[in-house]
Order: structure tokens, then sequence, then C-alpha cells
């Protein structure tokens, strides 16, 4: 009997089973179906330049015509060009600065803006803006405002404050990516500031509430409250400053081109430069593979601090 | 006026048609409609110039092309600032245009060295090439004895002044280093820029003083020797004249500092020169195209502007030695299907003196290199435009420009690093020393556009 119950119980458990994994099958196929398009789009953009590129950096290729391999010689070649050098330095310089003082900046913003209702709205549009701005014009309009000639030195000079008179911000070689790098900062902040501040909302504000009970100021609240709540929003971040500097190719290009004398040159513009003034396209794919590898390290040790746990 | 644009890139894509601001043509296969037309790839700096080259050019031609034979010529206006990348990548892919525009000699070299490009050879008789082009011009088309570019444009280097500026102060167009100087250091003494000059707009701008200084200083002979590896670039007649350029940069004779160079504009430069606030300028014929609008009734002022041949700096170098570039070339694609009717094309282009000077007069950009007569101007060209370009048809006193006769590494090299060495970061020996490096590598790879040879004064 008992053995009957279990064949009766076990028996119709077995067909919606059954029909269950047609159905998940089905829905797969219908999800695989949608996302194909994307897939192939993909793989034609991405996935078969990106092969084509580490093709190619194996290659004496011009940039027309065929390519012949090389083996490493390109890669060996970067490890002795001064100029690879500089332009990694910058990156390097460009990463640890945009991983530091933007996002403090950003953290702070949102965190002053996250104790105030009024005019709250009104902040956050007015720190966005410059992040909807396109990069060739705020990129044309800081180039006038840093103009020795016409820019805000100038115009400080004329009401009696003289101290940036005659400073060349884009012309000095010292001051020039420090610049560059203020004048991106200016835009991404505000979006920083916006992204922080959808974060910290989240954090439940009974937290808040004990840690005043228990007699907490607000830097010890940011420090054991926010910025734990925030922190996968924050590593989040902090991986992709990390990828975008270095892709950083824009600002750089409208405002000084690499100059003056390299001082800004990156590694966007000195694959370039290589790609399509020198006719190296196999050395420039070289660049551009140690690029991507940045990214896939930096991504590799996001995913590794996930898998070892951490909440990000 | 705002100028996204370099100059150079801008006159050389320009003069590609004679038209000074047009690039390129394609045709037929690949990119282009099969045979049945011959499509043109365009790129322009205004809509002006556009609308001047699709009636002077596109338009007129398919008029005229009414034979059984004929094709009609399809022009598609491409960005001005990707059209050689999107070439160079087009052709690359298999799938290039059939009428190759390049940006000169040196580029053309490159799609001849992949065998991108059909020899022009069996159309010279057809159309009278030999007789159309000034002879160093057609040559420097030629690989290995084979034709394969026609040059599209002519441009060549001039001092260029303010004449009431030069009249309140008493100086005239230095010929010499010891006028030059002379000239500046009083410039400078009176709070004036002595050079105008900047590369905020265009970094390559650096490689136009080279080019200058190399030409009065140096001299053609020994350029062109060094050209044909038959001296080095660390010959001190190179490192001189590096030395002097960055001796008057760090008196902040150019541009009025070295930073400054950095961060000028154009419209700085020439504002400058049109005020007052600047003695000369060295610059392109291409000037002739963009300084209208700083001076006279188009500016609000009652400025004027004229030139003077380059001086002559060094010993036994004449005064008046004329850079010649060749900032544009049209070559026929491999895969073209009709490559005798993109001939056909190419010919009306670049070879009619009168529709190259009627755009000259038009547009103020730069017609091809043919030979042209004083009578085959126009009532309406500007009589100082009409001067340089006689003197340039006569051929005499000819010198090289590093954009046109330099191989592509080496003139990224010039400009680069060139840029170090104003600012102290190299010297000028270990700059020739680099140059050379990387020079005679390519010279030896065969990448040295072809040169012609020097024609004295």
């Amino acid at each position: 009997m008992a053995i009957m119950q279990v064949h009766r119980s076990a028996a119709p458990a077995a067909r919606p089973g059954h029909a269950e994994r047609r159905t998940r099958l089905r829905r797969a196929a219908v999800g695989f179906a949608f996302m194909a398009p994307l897939l192939v789009v993909n793989v034609v953009v991405i996935a078969a330049p990106g092969a084509m590129s580490i093709w190619y950096s194996f290659t004496d290729w011009t940039g027309l015509g065929p390519a012949s391999f090389v083996g490493l010689d390109n890669y060996t070649n970067l490890l002795g060009d001064p100029e690879f050098h500089n332009a990694l330095l910058h990156n390097t310089l460009w990463t640890l600065f945009f991983l530091t003082v933007p996002m403090a900046m950003g953290l702070f913003g949102a965190f002053l803006l996250s104790h105030i209702r009024r005019f709250q709205m009104l902040f956050r549009v007015a720190y966005f803006i410059p992040y909807v701005v396109a990069t060739v014009v705020s990129g044309s309009i800081w180039e006038s405002l840093l103009s020795p000639d016409q820019g805000i030195g100038d115009g400080l000079a004329a009401i009696g404050l003289p101290w940036l008179k005659d400073v060349n911000f884009l012309g000095d070689p010292d001051l020039a990516l420090g610049t560059v790098a203020f004048v991106n900062t200016w835009q991404w902040w505000g979006f920083l500031v916006v992204i922080f501040l959808a974060s910290m909302q989240a954090v439940s504000p009974q937290l808040y509430e004990a840690a005043r009970l228990d007699g907490a100021n607000r830097w010890r609240e940011f420090w054991h409250i926010t910025l734990p709540g925030i922190r996968p929003t924050l590593m989040f971040l902090g991986l992709m400053t990390v990828i975008w500097s270095f892709l950083i190719f824009d600002y750089i290009y409208i405002l000084t081109q690499g100059g003056p004398a390299g001082s800004t040159d990156v590694l966007g513009t000195l694959l370039y430069r290589n790609a399509f003034a020198n006719l190296q396209a196999g050395y420039a794919a070289s660049i551009g593979v140690v690029m991507a590898l940045v990214s896939v390290i930096a991504v590799s040790g996001f995913l590794y601090l996930r898998r070892r746990g951490w909440d990000i | 006026m705002s100028e996204p644009l370099s100059r150079r890139r801008f006159l050389q894509l320009s003069g590609a048609a004679a038209l000074g601001a047009t690039a390129l043509a394609a045709c037929g296969s690949g990119g282009g409609a099969g045979g049945d037309q011959i499509t043109y790839w365009g790129a322009f700096q205004t809509k002006d110039l556009e609308k001047y080259f699709k009636e002077n050019f596109i338009d007129a031609y398919n008029k005229a092309a009414t034979g059984a034979d004929a094709l009609k010529v399809n022009m598609t206006v491409k960005q001005i600032e990707t059209i050689d990348r999107l070439t160079q990548t087009a052709v690359a892919s298999g799938s290039g245009p059939d009428l190759i525009a390049t940006f000169g000699p040196a580029q053309t070299l490159n799609y001849v060295g992949n065998g991108n490009l059909l020899p022009l050879d069996p159309y010279v008789a057809q159309y009278g090439w030999q007789d159309a082009f000034l002879p160093w011009a057609l040559d420097a088309g030629r690989v290995d004895g084979k034709l394969y570019s026609l040059p599209a444009n002519l441009e060549t280097m001039a001092v260029f002044y303010n004449p009431a500026t030069f009249a309140q102060h008493g100086w005239k167009p230095p010929t010499t280093l010891a006028e030059f100087e002379a000239l500046c250091q009083d410039a400078k003494g009176k709070g004036m820029v002595p050079v105008g000059a900047g590369n905020a707009e265009w970094k390559p701008a650096t490689e136009w003083d080279v080019t200058w200084v190399w030409n009065t200083f140096a001299g053609p002979t020994a350029l062109y020797e060094a050209l044909t590896g038959e001296r080095r670039w660390t010959d001190p007649v190179f490192v001189d004249a590096i030395n002097l350029l960055k001796g008057w940069f760090d008196k902040g004779w150019f541009g009025g500092s070295t930073d400054r160079y950095f961060t000028n504009k154009n419209s700085t430069v020439y504002s400058q020169l049109a005020g007052g606030g600047a003695a000369l300028v060295f610059n392109g014929s291409w000037a002739f195209a963009e300084i209208g609008p700083y001076f006279g009734e188009a500016a609000g002022n009652d400025a004027t502007w004229d030139f003077a041949p380059l001086p002559s700096l060094g010993s036994g170098v004449p005064a008046g030695v004329q850079p010649l570039s060749v900032g544009a070339a049209y070559s026929i694609n491999k895969d073209c299907a009709q490559p005798a009717r993109a001939a056909d094309v190419l010919n009306y282009f670049v070879t009619d003196p009168a529709r190259q000077l009627g755009t000259l007069a038009a547009t103020g950009l730069p017609p091809a290199p043919v030979k042209v007569a004083e009578k085959d101007f126009p009532a309406s060209t500007d009589p100082r435009v009409r001067r340089q370009y006689l003197a340039l048809s006569s051929g005499a006193n000819i010198g090289y420009t590093t954009w046109t006769f330099w191989p592509p590494k080496s003139d990224t090299y010039i400009y680069e690093q060139m840029e170090k060495v104003l600012v102290g970061q190299l010297s000028p020996q270990d700059y020739c020393a680099g140059l050379d490096k990387v020079f005679q590598e390519e010279l030896k790879a065969g990448q040295r556009p072809p040169v012609p040879a020097p024609t004295g004064a």
C-alpha cells in the first residue's frame, strides 16, 4: 500500500517535472532568441574586431594591405619605447587621481545633499548638468576659460586679482595634465554625486537614528554607516573608473592633443598617432591590447573579490 | 574665425581636387557602384566650398559626359576630419573607392606598397599630362618609374606681414639672417610679438617652422642630399638650424613665449598681424584662403596684408626658396571597374588651368601644380595670390616641405619631438640623431616619397 502510494505519488510527480523542463527549455530558447540579435552585434562589433586586434598586435600591419607575423616584436618594442612609458605613466596618474579626488568630491557632495530636503533636486540637477554636455562643447568652453589671453586669469586680473594672470594652464607642460584632469573632473563629479546619493538613500534611516542615539557624530555616521552601506556602488564605480581612465582620449585630444611635448600623452593618443600618423597599425594594436588587459585585470579583481564573499 | 580643423589637413584635402576643399573620389567597385557610375567622396570645410565644388566639378563633369561610354560622377560627402581614415579603412578591407585621394606622395606610397593602385602611365600621353603639369610635380607621383598619382594641389611657404606695421616701424621684409634677427629684436623691444605663431589647433604646425628654417639655413641642396641618403640628419647644418630655431623660441620671438605658442590659435596669430601686435607670420600659401576675414572690411579694420619670399639664413642659400608642398594627390584603385573613365574624371578635376585658377580666384584655395601663364588668371584673382602662383609656376629655387617629402614616421617625429626640443627636454643634437635613425629605417624600407632635384635660383 505504501509502495503503491509511492508509485502513485511518484508517477504524477514525474510528468510535471518533464513538462517543467520543457517549459524551462522553451523559455530559455525564447530568451536566447531575444538575446541573439544583441549577441550577434557584440560578436561583430566587439569580439571579432577584438580578436583581429590581438592578431594584428603580432604583425607589422601598416593599416593597409597584408600583415606579416612578427611574433612578440611589437610587445618587445613597447617595453623599450619611452613614449609608451610616458603614456602609461600618465594613465596611471590619471587613474589614481580619478580614484581619489572626484570620488571624494562625489561622496562628500552626496553626503551633504542626503542631509537636506529643500532644493535637493535643484542641486542634483545643477551638479548633473555638466555630465550631459557634449565633451567637445565643454572642452571648447574650458579651452577658452583657460586661455592666458582672454580666460579666467585675464578676467581676474582685470578686477585686481592678478595671481592667475599669465598662467598658461594648457601650454605649460607641468600644468597641462592636471588641468585636463580638472576639466574632466568638472564634468564627472556631478554624475558621481547623483549615483552616490541614490545609493545612500537606500541605506536604512533606522541605522542613522540608532547611531545618533548612541551619540555618533556626522563623521562617524558617514564612516560606519554610509560607506559600508554603499560599498557595492563604491566598488563598482571604482572598477569603472580604472577602466575608463585607461580609455581616456576625448578631453586630451580636444584640449592638448597629447602636448605640449608629450606632457598629456596617454595610451589612447599614442595608439591613435601610431595607427593613423605613423601607419604602424600593428604596433598600435599592441597598445590597444595592453589597454584592454588593464580592464581585464580590473574586472578579474572585481570578480575575485565577489567570489571571496565581498558584498560588492 | 573658428577653425576646428587644421589648415594643413584641410588644405591638403581641399587641394585634392584643385578646389582646395575636397577630398576624394571613388568610382566603380567596392564601395562604389559597381562600374555603372563613378562615385566620389567629397569632404569640405564649409557648405560654400561644397556647393562650389559640386557645381563646378561634379555637375559640370556630368553635364559634359554625354558620350555612349560616359559615366556620371556620384558624389557622397564625408566628414573632412575622418575622410583619410575612412579611405584607409575602406581600402584595407578591399572595399575602397576606385579613385583614391591622399594627402600627397608620402601617403600614396603606402597604397602603392600594398598594391592598391593602378599605374596611370597609359593615360599620360592620352591626356598630355607630361606637358600639363610642372615636371617635378608629375615626377613626385612616380614610384619605381611608374606613375601612380596625379598631384592635386600646390603650396609653398612665405613670410606674411602687415605693410602698415612695417611702414610705421621702418622695416622691410627680411632677406638675410641678420635682417631677420634685427627685426625680431626691434619688435620684441617694442613689446610686439616678432613672429606670430601657434600650434593649438594643429600640432603639426611646428613642422612648418622646421621646414622653413631647414630650407633657408641648410638649403635645398643639403636637404636633397639628406633625403636621398647622401647626407645624415646629424650633419651640423641641420643641428645648427634647430639650435637657431630653439634659441628664437627661448627669446620669446615665436608666439610670445614657448608656452603661448602651444595655446595660440590661428585666430590669435592673424589678429595679432592685423592689429600690429605681431611683425611677421611664417605660413603656407594656404593662408591666402583664411587670412581674409582678419583684414579690412570683413574685420572692421583698415589693415592689409602682404607676403614676401623666405629670407636666406645660411651662407650660400639664396633668398626666396620655395619649399614645395603637394598636399593632395589622386590615384585609381586597382579594383576600379572602369579605370579609363576614372582617369577621365581625374584629368577633368586637376589639369585644366582655367578651372584650377578659377577656383583659386573664387575660393583662394590652391590649384594643382599645372603650368600656368599670367593670362590664365581670371581678372578677379587677388594680385598677391597671382604673384605667388606665378613664382611657383616658374619652378625656380624649389625646396622641400617635411609633410610632402619625408616618410610618415619621420614626419611625425619632426613635429612631435620638436616640441620636446622647444621645452628643453631634448637637445637639438639628440633630436637630429633620433630623426636620422627613424629616417634611415624608412629610407631602407622604401617609404620615402620621390624627391625632385633642387633647381637653384
